[in-house]
Formats: C-alpha cells, sequence, structure tokens
C-alpha cells in the first residue's frame, strides 16, 4: 500500500482528484489513510459520529476499477466526505445527535447523499452535531449525544453548531469535505469557528429529502470545505431538482466560475461598523485587514443599512411554530426529557405553547423582510459582514456567558435565513490564535458569483490553507 | 439553528445600525426544569411582543403559498 503523506489530508478536491487520475495512491489506499484517521483523531474531537469505513472501502474499490478503465465521473470521484448525523444512510444508525434516537435507522439514503454516490465521492464517516439540531435553543456545547464538539485549533473552544462534527472534521483533515445543515447559523458558525469555507445554499437549491427536519421553510443543506472553489464543486454535485421535496426550487446549478462578472462590475455593500469597531475588540485588526484585501479585488464598496427587523424573534417564532409541529408527539412522549440539554428540553416543550397567530404573524413579517432584501439587492450585488462578531465560545462554559461588548447588527445570519439568501462564509484570519470568518450574502441563486468573489479572496489570502496545531 | 433564543433576544435590544450598548445577558445558573420552562415561555412571550410591534398591513400573506 502507498503511504498518503500527511498533506494528502488537507488537499483540495481538485488536488486530489489529479492524484487519483494520475494513479499516485488508489481510492482505496486514500479512502483506507481517511477512515484510518477519522477513527484514530476524530474521537478527540467528538467529530465522529460513525465510521462507515466497511461501505466506504468497497466504494473504493469500485471508483479504483472505474479509473482503470479511465471511467471518470468528475472531480469528486474518489474524494472521502462525511456528513452530518441528520443525513438518512441506509441500515445504519441516524442519531440527529440525540439519545432518543441513538438507535434510529433509515431504510434509504438522503437525495444529496445519493447524488454523491453517482458521482463517485466516497462516504465514510456520519459525524456528530447538537441534539436535534439545537431547535429548541440550548445552552451548552454539550447538547449532543457525542458530547461538546472540540475545536482542532484549541480543544477548549467549541467547533460550533449545529453542525459542530463537521466544522471539526475537515479543519482537521479527516474529510475533504462535509455537507453540514444550516436553519440559522449552523454551516456559517462552525465554518467561522473552525477557519473552513461553508456555503449556506439558497433556500430549496438543494433537496432535504432524507435530512432530519427542524425548520421546513428555513432548513438547508451545504457544503463545508477548505475552500471557495471546492464549495463550487460540491454544491456542482448535491444541487438540483428534487421532486421528493416540497421546498425544492426546482432550480439546477452549475459551477461556472468561468462567466463569473469581473470584480470592477461587482458592488459590494457594507456596514461600516463592522470593520471598525462593532466586532469584539480581539477580532477587530483582522476584519478590517479582510475589507482591505476585499477592497484590493477592485469591487465597488458601497455602505449599506441593513433592514431593520427583530431578526432574531422572526427565526425563534418560525423555528417554534416548525420544530413543535415536527416534534410534537415526540415532545408530548415524554422522550425529550433524555435530552442532554435541560433548555432544550424546555424551549421543545414550550413549542407547543405557540398560538397560530404567533406562528403566521412572524410569517407575514417575513413576506416584508424577503421584500426589504430584494430591494437591499438593488443598490448592491452582495453584502459583506463578519460571519460571527469574534473567535469560538469556551466550550465548558454556557453559550450565552456574557462575552466582550458588541455594537455591530448581528442580524446577516438571522436575517439571510429567514430570506432564504445564499451566503459564504471564508477564513479571514485568527484572535488570539482562533480563526474568525467573513461573510459574503448574496441574492437568491448567486452562488456563483459569491464563490467567484471568495475564490479571489483566497487568492490574495492563505488563510484558507492554514492547519490547526494538531497532535500527531 | 445556532444562535441562542438569548443571543437573539440580545441582538432584537441591540438594535440596528446604530450603536447601543448590548442587551444584559440573563444570569447563567442552574435552573429547574419547571423554571427552563417557564423562562423559555416568557421568551416567547417577549419574541411575540417584539414581532407585533412591527407595523403589518392586512394584505401581506405570509412567506410560503399552498398550490391546488
Amino acid at each position: 500500500m502507498a503511504a498518503i503523506a500527511p498533506d494528502i489530508f488537507f488537499a483540495s478536491i481538485s488536488e486530489l482528484n489529479a492524484k487519483l487520475r494520475s494513479k499516485e495512491f488508489s481510492c482505496h489506499e486514500l479512502t483506507q489513510a481517511f477512515c484510518d484517521r477519522i477513527e484514530r483523531i476524530g474521537p478527540r474531537y467528538n467529530a465522529l459520529a460513525l465510521s462507515l469505513r466497511k461501505d466506504a472501502i468497497s466504494k473504493a474499490k469500485d471508483v479504483d476499477r472505474e479509473l482503470k478503465r479511465d471511467r471518470t465521473r468528475g472531480a469528486l470521484q474518489g474524494i472521502p466526505y462525511g456528513v452530518k448525523d441528520l443525513l438518512a444512510v441506509k441500515k445504519v444508525p441516524t442519531t440527529w445527535g440525540a439519545k432518543p434516537f441513538a438507535t434510529q435507522v433509515f431504510d434509504y439514503d438522503a437525495h444529496v447523499i445519493e447524488r454523491l454516490d453517482k458521482v463517485g465521492a466516497i462516504l465514510i464517516a456520519k459525524l456528530s452535531m447538537v441534539e436535534l439540531a439545537g431547535g429548541g435553543d440550548y445552552r451548552t456545547a454539550a447538547a449532543s449525544l457525542t458530547g461538546p464538539g472540540l475545536n482542532p485549533w484549541d480543544r477548549t473552544r467549541w467547533s460550533g453548531g449545529s453542525s459542530s462534527g463537521p466544522g471539526a472534521a475537515v479543519a482537521a483533515g479527516l474529510v475533504t469535505f462535509a455537507i453540514g445543515s444550516e436553519t440559522s447559523g449552523s454551516i456559517l458558525t462552525p465554518s467561522a469557528f473552525c477557519g473552513l469555507t461553508g456555503l449556506r445554499p439558497t433556500y430549496g437549491l438543494v433537496s432535504r429529502q432524507g435530512a432530519m427536519a427542524l425548520s421546513w421553510t428555513l432548513d438547508k443543506l451545504g457544503p463545508m470545505c477548505r475552500s471557495a472553489e471546492d464549495c463550487g464543486l460540491v454544491l456542482h454535485e448535491i444541487a438540483g431538482v428534487d421532486l421528493q421535496d416540497p421546498g425544492s426550487a426546482a432550480r439546477s446549478f452549475n459551477y461556472n466560475p468561468k462567466y463569473a462578472r469581473k470584480p470592477a462590475d461587482i458592488t459590494i455593500g457594507y456596514m461600516p461598523v463592522d470593520f471598525e469597531d462593532g466586532a469584539e475588540p480581539a477580532a477587530q485588526p483582522a476584519f478590517r485587514a479582510a475589507f482591505e484585501v476585499v477592497k484590493s479585488l477592485g469591487v465597488t464598496l458601497k455602505e449599506i443599512k441593513l433592514p431593520e427587523f427583530p431578526y432574531g424573534a422572526l427565526v425563534g417564532t418560525i423555528i417554534a411554530g416548525e420544530a413543535g409541529s415536527i416534534f410534537e408527539e415526540f415532545i408530548r412522549s415524554g422522550k425529550v426529557d433524555q435530552l442532554a440539554d435541560p433548555h432544550q428540553i424546555a424551549g421543545l416543550k414550550a413549542m407547543l405553547d405557540l398560538p397560530s397567530t404567533e406562528y403566521l404573524r412572524a410569517m407575514r413579517v417575513r413576506s416584508l423582510v424577503k421584500a426589504a432584501f430584494h430591494d437591499l439587492f438593488l443598490n448592491c450585488d452582495m453584502v459583506l459582514a463578519p460571519t460571527r462578531l469574534g473567535p469560538a465560545n469556551k466550550a465548558a462554559e454556557p453559550l450565552d456567558a456574557p462575552g466582550p461588548p458588541t455594537k455591530s447588527h448581528g442580524g446577516l445570519i438571522p436575517g439571510g435565513n429567514l430570506a432564504g439568501l445564499p451566503a459564504l462564509s471564508l477564513p479571514c484570519g485568527f484572535a488570539d490564535g482562533l480563526p474568525l470568518g467573513i461573510s459574503l450574502l448574496g441574492r437568491p441563486f448567486y452562488e456563483n458569483q459569491l464563490i467567484a468573489i471568495g475564490d479571489l479572496f483566497q487568492k490574495q489570502t492563505d488563510w484558507h490553507r492554514r492547519r490547526p496545531p494538531m497532535e500527531a | 439553528m445556532e444562535l441562542s433564543r438569548r443571543q437573539l433576544a440580545g441582538v432584537i435590544l441591540a438594535g440596528t445600525a446604530a450603536a447601543q450598548a448590548p442587551a444584559p445577558q440573563p444570569p447563567t445558573t442552574t435552573q429547574s426544569a419547571d423554571t427552563e420552562l417557564e423562562t423559555a415561555r416568557s421568551a416567547r412571550r417577549t419574541a411575540a411582543q417584539i414581532i407585533a410591534r412591527v407595523p403589518l398591513p392586512m394584505t401581506v400573506e405570509p412567506a410560503f403559498q399552498f398550490k391546488a
């Protein structure tokens, strides 16, 4: 067996694919090495929910047979990846990160996994998550069947949530990419905290079929990778029509970097406070420097004002209405009491008291939010803001413990999710040795352009190539 | 979902583009199940009150559509 050099675990999709095609190593060898690594190192960060070694090796051998016959399927062929454990994988436990569902098994694969399987990507693991994607409002990083997601950059810090395992696994080179999910922040936050490039697609672009539903109108699946280009390559394969998903946008996505508009034709809106003194003090220099890099790309930067709405209250009420219905039987049965986080248990129970008028009012105000963001994007092509205002929380402390004061609006994550808009989080530096991310929020189906600007940013910086200081 | 209700409540109270002091954070002591439930219900009521202050013309429909 060829030895797999350590750099391979942090290689891009294109680099790995090229090495497989040139037979520098076989897919079997690569998959075995990644499986060994994730089984050995994954538990260090509570990132691994379940290794899928046996099926992965079998699939890898199929890929090797194909490559031997020069039967190529695209950039993801032979690439090892993981999925957040809310995605169904046939005949193995899909736990949703929650003790009451620890032995739950489905007899089908989620749609995105079927798509990735068709192009020869190798699923090697289910990755850990916050229980039930944190829908009941969790207070601690330990709100998970597998324990707190720990950050490969500093294991006293949280890897973020609710896609905790995907965040840690990609950052630590345990998988080349992962599929996470976001209802309000669950792709972008672990991406920012772990130094990844994460893409939350437009609502409906990627099928939710086979994924645990938390909120029918807010849930999205998306790639968590180490570069904007990799996000484009993954989205190219997972996006598209699925009639089994009632929320499917019935749109396809083709990753077309050569058709992206020139930077000089792009206007990026921003709120000055975000890049002055709005963020946590330790993070401000990195955000200012990132702003200067974006400016240097040749885009037009324009001061904007984010539409004024109570984004947090709206997201919370909509999730309460929808998750309360989705999990109604679970809550009423009392099984909810088996969850790890008492705050989340209470939050789920309280959902059953929500009057329908409150949910509907929130959904009506949401129409105003959509219209306001539509108007915002008449005057700019995308919005730039810090993904989170500071680095990762300490894993042992409550997530709502008071942090340094901040002045920024903080509405880009909930507002963007309410309006169903795509966003790309890019690593942009460090604060106290911990990664930071900035986000580009775009109009619906603007992913190619977001990725193009993200790629340009990453050609000017190397934050996305940095690796956490891991023990051997 | 990522942001907790307390964090989201903090975002709401902090206002919009104007620089304002961040909302005071609730105490982080362990609470009984009943207290947690009442806290959660209270957060829901607070959210409803905040949303109720948004001017909402009668003609605005919810952001979902049914099609036969």
